[in-house]
């Protein structure tokens, strides 16, 4: 495996998108009939041969697994030089970009309908959707801080392009606030990585991690990753960083949101784990567990309360993500092999059930319902989305048999097993109230006589669906047969016992 | 095989009901009716081996990772309570064929008792933590969805109720689990009771404690009943069966197998073991009086019934706190088999009186017996079942219980109290149900016009009434096969 083979995804996508634009341009202006077909058709090719590619590289690391856990690339030399920029496949990275593979392929199509139901051309915008999911894939290759720094900043700044799409004013507002965040973000990043470099003189994950253990002085380290820490909490909109994410959400087009959710989202959780947990293991380095511990239990407090009190219904999704953020950072605290699982897990789950929530929504935003009063009463009028919510809905509250409810039961699990009983116990506690006011959604759509008059041809699009089902299916899928996934990610447990001591 | 084909023979059912559910109203209640009675025959064929070897145990492989292999596992305890579930799931949809006949999609209606089912008889016949868990919340999503779309007045409140108290409750249920697996690596519960004895006490307590206080919520346990007189009594009648026949017996399974079964015996400091059971006893007596007491106030005819359920919970409890005297376990594992079949009868009397008179307040009804005989007949025999009339089902296992209180009060005083009160408690269930009888079918006649419900809809009721008999004349059989498990 060398570095031209753990590129080749990102590479693929890189060039497909920027082939994108022209092509469908072409085809929008001369064969209009077969544009969407083509587009379709487009985009599962392009897909096709990404995934060969990861599946190539999935093959070749695990028969190599055994060995050779962490598979290093060096750009330069093959020692550790200064800073060469460096590559990394473990088999947490292997299933992440399988993972964004998946979740990314129904979320662009999505988007390819979606978008068209508005009468757009989509082009620049799918084309975007690829540039992102590229630099994320490329991100998880990263082997050092740096290249991950550039690649993660490069789709959060396509982010904000996706985000802006309507060029609503509301948008334009939710694009600014972001983009100031992630540039103070990225500030702060920059500025402790400068200071880990000159602690250790690498950023090389290893070298890094390995030149901290014997470092003397922590205090100047303390506050290097104070600074990485909060770059990455702003980014990751973990509470009380978290303002941007909602507006956000709410301004940008649901297609958007379920995208971002499912890929940027999970990619920087992901992120923030790569960093804890495999640079700062174990915690002795620094006791980073409680304060991540004290973080986590205000995300998920803060985030569902705030959900609690919306009656926008996108808002509201969009603040179960920030709950799902905290709930993501209890299996980080632990730093247990259990605790990895459920993160990995989660990374794959919680994608999905917020972009199917988020496209869910979007169909019903589209047919001009948006607050939680303009909800009652549709479950009979709109069967099959309605059906796709509740499943979303269900997940979310950790009701098994469906994917979210595996997921939380790890997480919690992984709690107690670090020793956190009480953050589990909020944990749960949380997990009930979510329950309650996302019941109250699908009180509003079954339990209410229907309020708005919806003219009689307004129908649920059929093609939209299929995406939709296709995220359904996958969720019920694990949440009754885990083992699909639990078998991939067991590698990456075994191998965190590597770094513990 | 036959474990797992019991499990999720009902899921079978699903398509069958959606082929045929537009064209007929009555077809896919058949259906149900049809694949509930194959999956009862398949129980049953596994009795004799369950009576000689004690138990009957599948495991498949599902996921290794976390510890939790598919084992499905059967005990006489678990048979019985399965068993009875099914027949009261025959029962309930035989009488909904009629009863529901002006519901609208009605196809639906069945799926959601077909999935209910899964969760239902999945509780009683598995061995396994995880798996446990899915179908305890799993009863969940068809459990809200038939109360509120097919119940009476704002029958979705009453279902959020139900939800969100179990669903609170059960989170609870998932900590101890979790820490179960966390001091164990196993969900197995036979596997985790030898573990767990390396385990410190302080924790056990504690596991202990979460795990009772989320399965008492759906046991409907004063103080965590308030869910309770809502649910069942705005749920269709033959869902209010099923919830105050099988879902909050499940509760007190639970109970037995997890909390008492597992993680109780190891707790080795004998003044907090007394403790937790004295809690449980006292709890017990002050459901079995509250329940009874407030059902002596209601007037709404459901109501009522709702009420005494959570008395008789409390008698279940009670059973359970004489743990491990064996005669008390028995009681109480015998007594939710018979409260089922009781309590399922009579709530489908209330429902047949609904829809013939077309009222629900009992001031209002009176002198009924002439009029609707067969009800007449059923609700009298269930009902004197639940105020534990000699000859009917539940003084048997009342009886079995009190017997099992003195035997425990010989040794620790305390009992001796408890269960004298509860003794009194069943002067009032019989004061409850003699003024339901007498308000109904007796007193002057306030309604014009009223007969017997359908033929359909009086099969189960004749058939439940039966079987109260039976079990009241001839107990011998299932007391043997519950006291075939290994108890304590």
């Amino acid at each position: 495996m060398g570095i031209y083979d753990t590129l080749t995804p990102s590479t693929i996508l890189f060039i497909f998108a920027l082939l994108t634009a022209p092509v469908l341009r072409i085809i929008h202006k001369h064969k209009k009939k077969i544009y969407r077909p083509f587009s379709i058709l487009w985009i599962l090719v392009i897909f096709f041969i990404v995934t060969v590619a990861i599946a190539h590289i999935w093959v070749s690391y695990f028969a190599s697994a055994e060995e050779n856990p962490f598979h290093q690339i060096f750009l330069i030399s093959e020692s550790r030089p200064v800073l060469s920029s460096s590559l990394l496949i473990d088999s947490v990275s292997v299933y992440m970009a399988a993972v964004y593979l998946v979740v990314g392929l129904i979320s662009v199509l999505y988007s390819v309908l979606y978008l068209q139901d508005e009468n757009r051309f989509s082009g620049r915008y799918i084309a975007l959707m690829l540039m992102i999911l590229g630099s994320v894939i490329a991100a998880t290759f990263s082997g050092d801080l740096l290249t991950l720094f550039i690649f993660w900043e490069a789709s959060a700044a396509g982010s904000c392009l996706l985000i802006v799409y309507r060029r609503t004013l509301k948008s334009i507002e939710a694009c600014l606030k972001y983009l100031v965040m992630i540039i103070m973000a990225s500030g702060f990043i920059i500025y402790g990585l400068s200071i880990i470099y000159g602690l250790t003189g690498s950023l090389n994950f290893w070298a890094v991690r390995e030149a901290l253990m014997k470092l003397p002085d922590k205090r100047l380290l303390i506050t290097a990753f104070a600074f990485v820490a909060c770059g990455y909490a702003i980014e990751t909109a973990i509470v009380p960083f978290h303002m941007w994410l909602p507006d956000a959400y709410t301004a940008a087009p649901s297609s958007t949101s379920a995208f971002l959710s499912a890929i940027v989202d999970q990619a920087s959780y992901y992120v923030f784990m790569r960093i804890l947990i495999y640079i700062l293991t174990p915690p002795q380095i620094l006791n980073w567990p409680l304060a991540l511990a004290i973080f986590s239990a205000l995300t998920m407090t803060i985030g569902n309360l705030f959900a609690l009190a919306q009656t926008n219904v996108k808002r509201m999704i969009s603040y179960v993500c920030v709950a799902d953020i905290g709930y993501n950072l209890v299996a980080i605290t632990s730093v247990k092999p259990l605790g990895l699982m459920g993160n990995l897990f989660f990374f794959f789950v919680g994608g999905m059930t917020t972009a199917l929530a988020f496209m869910a929504v979007g169909i019903l935003n589209n047919l001009g319902l948006k607050r939680l009063d303009d909800f009652s009463g549709i479950g009979r009028r709109f069967p099959m989305t309605s059906l796709s919510l509740i499943v979303a809905v269900c997940s979310f509250s950790g009701i098994p048999p469906l994917a979210g409810f595996m997921s939380k039961y790890m997480v919690f699990t992984a709690a107690i097993e670090g020793g956190m009983v009480w953050l589990a116990v909020i944990g749960v506690l949380n997990s009930a109230l979510q329950t309650g006011y996302l019941l109250r959604l699908v009180h509003y759509m079954y339990a209410r006589p229907m309020k708005l008059k919806l003219n009689k041809t307004k129908r649920e699009p059929r093609a939209l669906l299929i995406p939709i089902y296709a995220f359904v299916t996958l969720i019920v899928l694990l949440g009754i047969y885990p083992s699909i996934i639990l078998s991939a990610i067991y590698p990456a447990a075994k191998q965190l016992g590597l770094l513990l001591p | 095989m036959v474990l797992l084909l019991i499990f999720l023979l009902p899921l079978f059912s699903i398509p069958f009901i959606f082929l045929v559910g537009r064209e007929s109203k009555r077809k896919p209640g058949a259906i149900i009716v049809m694949f509930s009675v194959l999956d009862l025959i398949l129980l049953l064929s596994i009795v004799p081996e369950v009576l000689s070897k004690g138990k009957y145990m599948e495991s498949y492989y599902w996921m290794p990772m976390l510890g939790a292999p598919l084992t499905l596992f059967a005990d006489g305890v678990s048979l019985s309570l399965a068993a009875i579930t099914l027949l009261l799931i025959i029962s309930s949809v035989i009488f909904a064929l009629d009863y529901m006949e002006d519901s609208k999609s009605l196809w639906q209606f069945y799926v959601l008792i077909a999935l209910l089912t899964v969760g239902l008889v999945g509780v009683f016949i598995t061995a396994n933590l995880m798996i446990f868990y899915f179908c305890w919340e799993f009863m969940l999503i068809p459990a809200y969805f038939i109360i509120g779309g097919w119940g009476y007045r704002e029958s979705y409140r009453a279902a959020f109720k139900f939800f969100i108290f179990t669903h609170a409750g059960a989170v609870a249920v998932l900590l101890g689990i979790g820490a179960i697996y966390m001091l164990t690596g196993t969900l197995d519960i036979f596997q985790a009771k030898d573990l767990l004895a390396a385990a410190p006490q302080d924790f056990l307590k504690w596991i202990f404690i979460a795990l009772t206080l989320g399965f008492a919520v759906k046991m409907a346990i004063v103080p965590l009943h308030m869910w309770l007189p809502d649910a069942h009594a705005e749920a269709p009648a033959p869902m209010s069966a099923l919830l105050s026949g099988v879902i909050i017996e499940a509760g007190a399974y639970a109970i037995l197998r997890v909390p008492l079964g597992t993680v109780f015996p190891l707790i080795s400091d004998v003044s907090a073991s007394n403790q937790i059971l004295y809690t449980l006893s006292i709890l017990g007596v002050l459901s079995a009086f509250y329940g009874a007491m407030t059902a002596l106030a209601e007037n709404d005819i459901k109501r009522i019934v709702a009420y005494s359920s959570i008395s008789h919970m409390g008698y279940a409890l009670f059973g359970l706190s004489l743990y491990p005297c064996v005669e008390g376990i028995v009681g109480a594992v015998l007594h939710l088999v018979n409260h089922a079949a009781s309590k399922g009868l009579l709530f489908l009397n209330a429902g047949a009186i609904m829809k013939q008179t077309g009222a629900r307040d009992i001031s209002k009804m009176g002198g009924l017996a002439s009029k609707m005989p067969i009800t007449a007949f059923s609700t009298a025999v269930s009902s004197f079942s639940i105020a534990g009339i000699p000859s009917l089902a539940c003084f048997i296992s009342e009886f079995l219980m009190f017997m099992g209180g003195f035997q425990a009060g010989s040794s620790d005083s305390f009992y001796y109290a408890t269960t004298t009160f509860m003794i009194m408690g069943t002067v009032f269930s019989l004061a409850y149900t003699l003024r339901l009888i007498w308000r109904v079918f007796f007193e002057s006649s306030k309604i014009e016009k009223a007969h017997d419900p359908s033929l359909i809809m009086s099969i189960p009721m004749i058939f439940l009434s039966l079987i109260v008999i039976l079990l009241g004349v001839w107990s011998g059989p299932i007391i043997h096969l519950i006291s075939s498990a290994n108890l304590s």
